[in-house]
C-alpha cells in the first residue's frame, strides 16, 4: 500500500517540478523580453506603436509663436523616438523661410541671446533650432484644413494619399494629438479661414475608436479657451490637456527683438522644458508633467481631463504617448485548452480588445460599426412618445402651411 | 509559386554616380553655385505602361534612389521633370542658369506613355500625389485645374523608348509654393551618400535657404544608348557681398555655405567641383586647381587635400562697386518684361515686353499655361513692333480657352522678333468671379500666376512642329536646335473678394428668422394657455391673474 502511494507522491512531484520548470522558463522569457519595456513596472500601456499628430493651425508670420509651439512638439517626439513615418506634421505657413525671418531655416522656440545675433543662420548656442536641417512637413499650406485634418484622424483618405500623409494607426497605436492656434470657446480657427468645433474633434476620435485606430489617446492643446476643446469627448482611453479655461486667454511667453513677434506660447514653453529635461528611458509620468501646471508661469489655468482615460496618471509615462516605444509581445504557441500567454500589462484595461487575437486586432472591420450607436439604443425606449408627438405637431404644422398657402391662392385667383 | 519567384527577380543594372559642382561668379558680385547629382541606371528603359496590369518586377537599386524609383516604375513614367524655386531669377544681370528650370514655384512636367491600360490622368494624379508625399511638397493641388500639355516648349530632353503608342505630356505649375528645409530633407535622403559626404555636404539649409534665389530640381530622363537618368539638382545665388563686414565679393566655400568638403563620397564615380573663371584678372583662386577646362578650373574632390575650401580673392577691390545696369552687356538672347496692367479687379492688361538683342531676326515661341483665374481676350492681342503696329509677327500656333472651375488656358504662339528691336505684345484679360469657397485662406494676398515660358529659336528656318513622340531620332534631332528656356516672373492678380462674414450674417439671420417663426407656431400647436391664478387673498387686482405657458406636464402639477 505504501509503495503506490510513494509512487504516485513521486510522480506527481516530477510532474510538478516539470510544470513549474517550464513555468519558469516562461517567465524567464516574457520578463526577458518585457525587461526594456515598461510592463514590468506596471505602466500597463499595452501600445505597440506611438504616433503624433501636431497641428499649427494659424497662418501669417505674426502667428510665428503657433509655428514654434507644433515644432517644439515636433522636435519632442522626433528626440524621443518617434520616426517621421509616424509623424504628422501640419505646417499651416512657412515660418522658416519666410522672407521677413532674419534667420533662414530657423524657427527659433525662446528669444534670442547674444550668441545668436552673431551666429548667421545657423543658430546660437542658448535659444534652440526646432527647424534644424532634418525636417519633413507632411502637411504645409495651403493643405492644412479641417477637412484633411479630420481625414488623417480618420483614416478616409483619397486612395492616391502617399503613405506619409496617413495616420497608419491600429488598435495597439498610442496617437499624440498637438493643436495649436487661435481658438475660443469650443473652436479652434484654421488658417483665419474655418474653424473646427469640439464637437468636430469629438465624433472623429469617437469615429478613429470604434474603427480601432488607437489604443489610447493624449490629447494637448494650446490655444485660448483650450479647455473647452476636449469638453465634448466621450470616447474611451483618451488623455486631454490643454492651456487654458473657458474665458481665459493663452499668452504667449516672450518677444523676439530680432524677430519682432512672439517667439512661442507659455504653456508650450514650459511643456517644452520639462519635456528638454526627458530621455527614452525617463520614468516620468503625466502626473509629473500636470503637476509644473501653474498659473503663476502660464497665466492661465491649464486643464486636464482624464475622466476617460482607464489608467492612473501616475503610472502613465510620457514616453507611453510621446516616445517611439516600441514593446515585443511574446507568443509561445501552447495547447489549444491553455490559455495563451500574455504580458500582465495586457490584463490591466479592459476596454482594449483581447490583444492575442489578431483577427480582430489587426483587421479593423469597418462594416461592424454603426453609423448611430446612440440612436440606435435609446430612441424607441422613452422618448418613443415625445417624439410622435412632435412629429405629430410636425405634420399638423405643415398641413396647415399649405392649407393657408392653398386658400392664397384661391383667393388671388378669385380675386381679378 | 515558381511563377511568383520568377516574377519579383529583379534585373540588377550597373549604376554610375557623378556629382558636380558648378560656381560662377555673377556681375552683379553674387555666386551661382548648381549642384548636379546624376545616378544613371545602364541598359535599364523606363516600365513599358502596357505592362502596368502586371505585377511589376521588383526593383534592385544600388545607387539609384530607391524611393523615387519605384515611383516612376508604379506610374511607368518615361521622362520627368519637377523644380520647387523661390526668387527671381534675374536673367539681365545673371544670364542663363546651370539648370533650365528656373520657374518660381513648384512645377512638374512629365511623359508618359499612353498605353490604355490605366488612364494617363489617373497616372498623373497618382504621380503627383506621391511626389508630394516624397518631397514634402503641395504637388497633389497641381490638379486637372492646373495642367496641360505644351509640347511645343516642352520637348522631351531625354529619348523616348519606340513603343507602339503615343508619349503623352502633362504640365502643370504651383507658382505659391514654396521652398525650404522639408524639401531639401527628402531631397538629401535620395542621395547615395546623402549629406554626409562629398559635394552633397555642402548643401547646408542654413544657408542656402538664405540666398537670393534657390531652387531644387529633380530629372528622369531615358536615354537610348545609356539607360535612365536621374539627376538631382539644387541652385543657389548667393551673396558674399552681403555676407562680407568689408563688402567685399570674395568668397570662399566656407563663407558661402559654412562648411568645407572633408571626405569624398566614396561611391561617387567622379567628384568635381568647377569654378568658372571670371573676366578680371585679379581673381586669385586657391587652392590651385587641378586643371582648366572651357573656361572653368577643376578640382577633383577625391584628389584634392582636404578639407576641400576653395576660395576666391579680388585682391585689387576693396570693396566691390555694383556695376550700372547700362554695363553689364546682354547675357541672354532676349529680355523678356510680363506685367499686369489696369487697376479694377474685373478686367486687366496683360502686357510683355520683348527685346531682341541679336543683330538678326529671331523666332520665338511664347506659352502661357494660364489658370482660369486670368482669362484671355484673344481678339484683342495686339503686337507693336518700335511704336508701329505689326501684328503679323505674331502666329498663334494653338491656343486652348479656359473652362471655369475646370482647365487653364493654354496659349501657344511664334513670334517673330525684328533685329535688335523691342516687341509690344498685348491684350485684355478677364477677372472671373470666384465662388465663395474657391478662395484661398489668404484671399486679399491675391493669386499667383504661373510664369510665362520663352524658347528663343535660332533658326528660322526650323519648323518646331514635329511631333515630338514620333520617336527618339525626331527628338534628337530638335535637341541640337533647341535653345533654353525663358522664364518670366510670376505675376499677383487681384481677383474680387467677398465679404467673407457676409454668408455667415445671411446664415444667421435666416437661421434666426425660421427658428422664431416655426418656434413660436409649433408652441401655440403643443402648448396651452391656461390662467393661473398664484395668490388668491391678494388685495391688487393686477397681480391676482398671471397670464403663464404651461404645457400638458405643467398643467397637471
Amino acid at each position: 500500500m505504501r509503495l503506490p502511494i510513494s509512487l504516485l507522491s513521486l510522480s506527481l512531484l516530477c510532474l510538478s517540478s516539470i510544470i513549474s520548470a517550464q513555468q519558469s522558463a516562461e517567465e524567464q522569457i516574457t520578463s526577458f523580453f518585457n525587461a526594456n519595456t515598461k510592463s514590468d513596472t506596471t505602466s500597463g500601456s499595452g501600445h505597440t506603436n506611438n504616433w503624433a499628430v501636431l497641428v499649427c493651425a494659424s497662418r501669417y508670420w505674426f502667428n510665428y509663436r503657433h509655428m514654434a509651439n507644433a515644432l517644439g512638439m515636433y522636435r519632442t517626439v522626433k528626440r524621443l523616438g518617434i520616426p517621421d513615418s509616424n509623424i504628422i506634421l501640419m505646417l499651416s505657413d512657412d515660418a522658416a523661410c519666410n522672407t521677413r525671418n532674419k534667420f533662414p531655416g530657423c524657427v527659433f522656440a525662446s528669444a534670442h541671446g547674444p550668441g545668436r545675433a552673431t551666429g548667421k543662420g545657423g543658430g546660437g548656442q542658448d535659444s534652440l533650432d526646432l527647424y534644424g536641417d532634418n525636417i519633413e512637413v507632411d502637411y504645409r499650406g495651403y493643405e492644412v484644413t479641417v477637412e484633411n485634418f479630420l481625414r488623417v484622424l480618420t483614416g478616409r483618405v483619397p486612395p492616391s494619399v502617399p503613405r506619409s500623409k496617413r495616420l497608419l494607426s491600429n488598435d495597439r497605436s498610442n496617437v499624440f494629438i498637438y493643436m495649436t492656434g487661435h481658438g475660443g470657446n469650443e473652436f479652434l480657427k484654421f488658417q483665419d479661414d474655418e474653424e473646427i468645433s469640439a464637437f468636430d474633434i469629438a465624433d472623429a476620435l469617437e469615429q478613429m475608436w470604434q474603427k480601432k485606430r488607437y489604443s489610447e489617446v493624449l490629447f494637448m492643446i494650446d490655444t485660448c479657451q483650450a479647455n473647452t476643446m476636449f469638453s465634448k469627448f466621450y470616447s474611451p482611453n483618451i488623455l486631454a490637456t490643454g492651456s487654458s479655461e473657458m474665458d481665459e486667454k493663452s499668452y504667449s511667453f516672450e518677444n523676439d527683438n530680432d524677430l519682432g513677434v512672439a517667439v512661442i506660447d507659455s504653456y508650450t514653453h514650459y511643456v517644452l522644458k520639462f519635456m528638454e529635461g526627458i530621455n527614452k528611458t525617463s520614468q516620468m509620468t503625466m502626473q509629473d508633467l500636470f503637476n509644473t501646471y501653474s498659473f503663476d508661469k502660464f497665466h492661465s489655468t491649464a486643464g486636464v481631463r482624464s475622466d476617460l482615460f482607464n489608467r492612473p496618471l501616475d503610472k502613465t509615462y510620457i514616453t507611453d504617448f510621446l516616445g517611439g516605444v516600441s514593446q515585443a509581445e511574446v507568443l509561445i504557441p501552447l495547447p489549444p485548452s491553455d490559455p495563451p500567454l500574455e504580458p500582465e500589462s495586457q490584463h490591466e484595461y479592459s476596454a482594449a480588445p483581447a490583444p492575442h487575437d489578431f483577427n480582430t486586432t489587426s483587421e479593423p472591420k469597418e462594416e461592424e460599426v454603426s453609423l448611430f450607436p446612440e440612436l440606435a439604443t435609446h430612441l424607441l425606449d422613452d422618448a418613443e412618445k415625445s417624439t410622435l408627438r412632435a412629429w405629430t405637431s410636425t405634420a399638423v404644422l405643415l398641413g396647415l402651411v399649405g392649407w393657408v398657402a392653398a386658400r392664397r391662392s384661391a383667393s388671388a385667383k378669385a380675386s381679378p | 509559386m515558381s511563377l511568383c519567384s520568377t516574377q519579383t527577380l529583379g534585373k540588377v543594372f550597373d549604376e554610375t554616380f557623378q556629382e558636380t559642382l558648378t560656381l560662377r561668379p555673377l556681375s552683379d558680385g553674387r555666386l551661382l553655385s548648381a549642384f548636379s547629382f546624376t545616378t544613371v541606371l545602364k541598359g535599364a528603359t523606363p516600365r513599358d505602361p502596357g505592362t502596368l496590369e502586371v505585377e511589376d518586377e521588383a526593383q534592385h537599386y544600388t545607387l539609384f534612389p530607391l524611393a523615387l524609383g519605384q515611383t516612376l516604375r508604379e506610374y511607368a513614367v518615361t521622362e520627368l521633370h519637377m523644380t520647387l524655386n523661390a526668387g527671381k531669377w534675374n536673367y539681365d544681370r545673371w544670364g542663363y542658369p546651370e539648370e533650365i528650370g528656373v520657374g518660381t514655384g513648384a512645377e512638374l512636367w512629365v511623359y508618359m506613355g499612353d498605353s490604355g491600360k490605366v488612364s494617363i490622368d489617373d497616372r498623373w494624379q497618382g504621380l503627383r500625389n506621391a511626389l508630394a508625399g516624397l518631397f514634402c511638397a503641395s504637388l497633389g493641388s497641381l490638379d486637372e485645374q492646373r495642367t496641360t500639355s505644351p509640347s511645343l516648349t516642352f520637348r522631351p530632353e531625354g529619348s523616348l523608348p519606340q513603343w507602339p503608342f503615343r508619349h503623352e505630356l502633362r504640365h502643370a505649375s504651383l507658382p505659391s509654393e514654396n521652398v525650404c528645409t522639408e524639401n531639401l530633407t527628402p531631397f538629401l535622403k535620395l542621395l547615395p551618400c546623402k549629406g554626409i559626404s562629398g559635394i552633397a555636404s555642402l548643401l547646408n539649409p542654413h544657408r542656402l535657404f538664405d540666398s537670393d534665389w534657390h531652387g531644387l530640381g529633380v530629372h528622369v530622363r531615358y536615354l537610348h544608348n545609356q539607360g535612365v537618368e536621374v539627376r538631382l539638382s539644387f541652385q543657389a545665388v548667393s551673396d558674399p557681398v552681403r555676407y562680407s563686414m568689408q563688402g567685399k565679393r570674395d568668397w570662399s566655400l566656407a563663407s558661402v555655405f559654412d562648411r568645407a568638403i572633408h571626405t569624398t563620397c566614396p561611391v561617387a564615380s567622379t567628384s568635381v567641383v568647377r569654378v568658372a573663371l571670371p573676366a578680371e584678372k585679379s581673381a586669385i583662386l586657391s587652392p590651385e586647381p587641378y586643371g582648366l577646362s572651357d573656361g572653368h578650373a577643376i578640382y577633383h574632390v577625391s584628389d584634392a587635400a582636404k578639407p576641400l575650401d576653395i576660395s576666391m580673392q579680388w585682391q585689387e577691390e576693396s570693396k566691390f562697386i555694383y556695376p550700372l545696369a547700362s554695363s553689364i552687356p546682354p547675357l541672354t538672347p532676349i529680355s523678356v518684361q510680363r506685367t499686369l496692367k489696369g487697376s479694377v479687379q474685373s478686367q486687366g492688361r496683360l502686357s510683355v515686353v520683348i527685346q531682341n538683342h541679336l543683330p538678326f531676326t529671331m523666332q520665338v515661341s511664347y506659352l502661357e499655361t494660364m489658370p482660369w483665374l486670368l482669362q484671355f481676350y484673344l481678339h484683342s492681342l495686339r503686337v507693336t513692333h518700335n511704336g508701329g503696329p505689326r501684328d503679323d509677327l505674331v502666329s498663334i500656333v494653338s491656343y486652348t480657352p479656359p473652362v471655369p472651375h475646370l482647365r487653364p488656358t493654354l496659349f501657344q504662339a511664334l513670334l517673330t522678333l525684328p533685329p535688335k528691336g523691342t516687341l509690344h505684345l498685348s491684350m485684355d484679360v478677364m477677372k472671373p468671379f470666384l465662388r465663395y469657397t474657391e478662395h484661398p485662406p489668404d484671399a486679399e494676398r491675391g493669386w499667383d500666376l504661373p510664369p510665362a515660358v520663352f524658347v528663343p529659336l535660332m533658326s528660322s528656318n526650323h519648323t518646331s512642329a514635329d511631333d515630338p513622340t514620333s520617336g527618339a531620332n525626331v527628338s534628337d534631332v530638335y535637341l541640337k536646335h533647341q535653345s533654353r528656356k525663358i522664364y518670366t516672373p510670376v505675376l499677383l492678380v487681384d481677383l474680387a473678394t467677398p465679404d467673407f462674414s457676409m454668408p455667415y450674417n445671411v446664415i444667421i439671420l435666416s437661421c434666426t428668422l425660421i427658428a422664431l417663426i416655426f418656434g413660436s407656431v409649433f408652441n401655440r400647436l403643443t402648448r396651452k394657455f391656461v390662467v393661473v391664478r398664484v395668490n388668491q387673498e391678494s388685495t391688487d387686482p393686477q397681480t391676482d391673474v398671471v397670464p403663464a405657458f404651461a404645457s400638458d406636464k405643467d398643467r397637471s402639477i
